[in-house]
């Protein structure tokens, strides 16, 4: 058994003119949640198909070292005549034949459905209908999960359930999560790929990707009113690389978290200003998403 | 729950083997009645015209209600099956089996459900028709009737086939029923030559009447075909569904 679940190996799909993914490389260890984020059109459920076995690739290969493999799709639909339970049933004995039947209710009680479970799936909301894809994934035990877009029909706390539920699977099955909620991602994956127009723009941990980006330290500066004397006393420094604002507010960018730290107090000191707080600007995923992407 | 199960729920809950047995067993019922009582009706109609009508025979009544049933039949077993052989249709739902089973296990259930559910339903009409012509007109040759049956059961298991074939070109279930369709009204057209009617499928609808009225049996060769004809659809839809895309 292999350190990785997935390897994909420049992964090229076209259909017809329209190049779909673009030499993807893609690299999951197991045991991990790793989040594939990007915007739309970006490729992400053709990657999740590919991986699945569902979509043949154009070009380039890959590995699934996984016997078990579940996937969610974005919009789950069931026969609207079976009942949720059926469903449930059928996906574990076509997985898992003579498995303990106790496993389906104990899966449709973890994602809120038990005392729906006698009721046809045709008159399901789509949060219900995503809660029972998720109930007939996971009841099988999955080595692999592809979960497309999970969460992207559910309440809050429907949410909720899904990112606790994929939380507990981490370290038991490998989970690849396609999401555009990037506080979704932030919160489980443990890695993450984003794509964009078709290629890996960057593969690696959150922290890597934060810490690493190309945008450069930057520090918010409040002050009580004169935000304009401010930015004209740090636009003749040497050291400030960009400077922006006005107000109460200032945002002062420099090559290094450590000059700003040595070098911004001192500059704010000279002048006669009242400073409310001085504070580094904290990145998030969404900013460096939107970098990365741009 | 297995997939077998699956197929045989989806004709029960969705009304379909109801349906098919409906269209049959009425059939069953009208074509004896039909040729029972037509001298009677032709005359109630007819306002004084003169029609001459054929007496009632049991071959005018199984002629009758195979004529029917098979036009409608063949339809209502084209559509039910097309729905549960289409399964591409909607990708959500391929999704859920492709991941979960290969598709000799989806597609094996669907056809052999579908072939069962619609050979009962057209025997059952048959055996109802029998049993009306007996009771209104005479018996019909039983033999004839029974070996007849049998040909037609194996047309109707093709149509399955047929239809499972052209679920593997269209993703619609509308699109794989009427293209199984134009595909034996092909076969019927291809059949108006007469040496190769003899190898056509569609040469089986034509041994009922022959059959019931005492003619030969001379249909070895469409036997066959329809048969490998059959078997190769299947064969065909497996390898192409097996290699289509979700």
């Amino acid at each position: 058994m292999g350190i990785n679940v997935v390897e994909a190996t420049e992964i090229t799909k076209r259909y017809g003119e329209t190049l779909a993914l673009d030499g993807v490389s893609l690299f999951v260890r197991r045991g991990s949640v790793f989040g594939l984020v990007g915007p739309n059109g970006a490729g992400k459920t053709t990657l999740l198909g590919v991986l699945a076995g569902l979509r043949i690739p154009t070009e380039g290969s890959f590995t699934v070292d996984a016997s078990r493999v579940a996937v969610l799709p974005d919009t789950p639909k069931f026969d609207p005549w079976m009942m949720a339970r059926e469903v449930v049933d059928l996906s574990l004995n076509l997985v898992l034949p003579g498995s303990d039947p106790s496993a389906i209710d104990s899966v449709l009680d973890r994602t809120g459905l038990l005392s729906v479970a006698h009721r046809r799936v045709g008159g399901f909301s789509r949060g219900m209908l995503q809660r029972l894809g998720l109930a007939a994934a996971v009841v099988g035990n999955p080595e692999l999960l592809l979960l497309d877009e999970p969460a992207a029909a559910l309440d809050p706390a429907g949410r909720r359930e899904v990112l606790n539920m994929v939380n507990d699977l981490r370290g038991d099955s490998t989970v690849v999560f396609s999401s555009h909620i990037l506080d979704d991602v932030e919160e489980v994956c443990d890695e993450i790929g984003i794509l964009n127009g078709g290629r890996i723009a960057y593969e690696g941990t959150l922290e890597e990707l934060v810490r690493g980006s190309s945008r450069l330290p930057s520090y918010r500066v409040r002050v009580r009113g004169n935000g304009g004397r401010v930015v004209d006393a740090l636009k003749v420094c040497d050291w400030v690389t960009d400077v922006s604002g006005g107000g109460d507010t200032v945002i002062v960018s420099a090559g290094s978290a450590a000059v700003i730290e040595r070098e911004l107090v001192r500059c704010l000191a000279r002048i006669d200003v009242a400073v409310v707080s001085v504070a580094p600007l904290e990145r998030s995923l969404e900013d460096v998403f939107l970098e990365v992407t741009r | 729950m297995s997939l077998w199960r699956l197929e045989i729920l989806r004709l029960v809950r969705t009304y379909r083997l109801w349906i098919l047995l409906a269209v049959f067993t009425s059939f069953g019922v009208l074509g004896p009645l039909t040729a029972r009582f037509l001298p009677e009706i032709v005359a109630a109609v007819g306002g004084g015209v003169e029609i001459s009508v054929p007496p009632p025979s049991p071959e005018l009544a199984m002629a009758g209600y195979l004529g029917n049933a098979l036009q409608i039949g063949i339809l209502a077993v084209a559509f039910v099956a097309a729905a549960a052989l289409a399964f591409d249709a909607q990708s959500e739902m391929a999704v859920y089996l492709r991941t979960r089973a290969t598709i000799h296990r989806i597609l094996t259930p669907r056809y052999a459900v579908n072939m069962i559910a619609a050979i009962a339903s057209f025997v059952i009409g048959t055996a109802v028709a029998y049993v009306g012509t007996a009771l209104l007109i005479d018996a019909p040759r039983l033999g004839g009737t029974l070996v007849a049956s049998m040909l037609l059961a194996v047309y109707l298991a093709f149509v399955v086939a047929l239809t499972g074939l052209a679920a593997s070109f269209v993703r619609s279930v509308p699109g794989a029923a009427l293209m199984s369709v134009g595909a034996l009204i092909v076969f019927g057209i291809i059949g108006l030559i007469p040496q190769v009617d003899q190898w056509l499928p569609s040469n089986l609808v034509g041994s009922f009447d022959t059959l019931i009225a005492g003619g030969e049996f001379a249909y070895w060769r469409s036997l066959l075909s329809t048969i490998i004809l059959s078997m190769g659809s299947i064969a065909a839809s497996f390898v192409l569904m097996g290699r289509r895309e979700t």
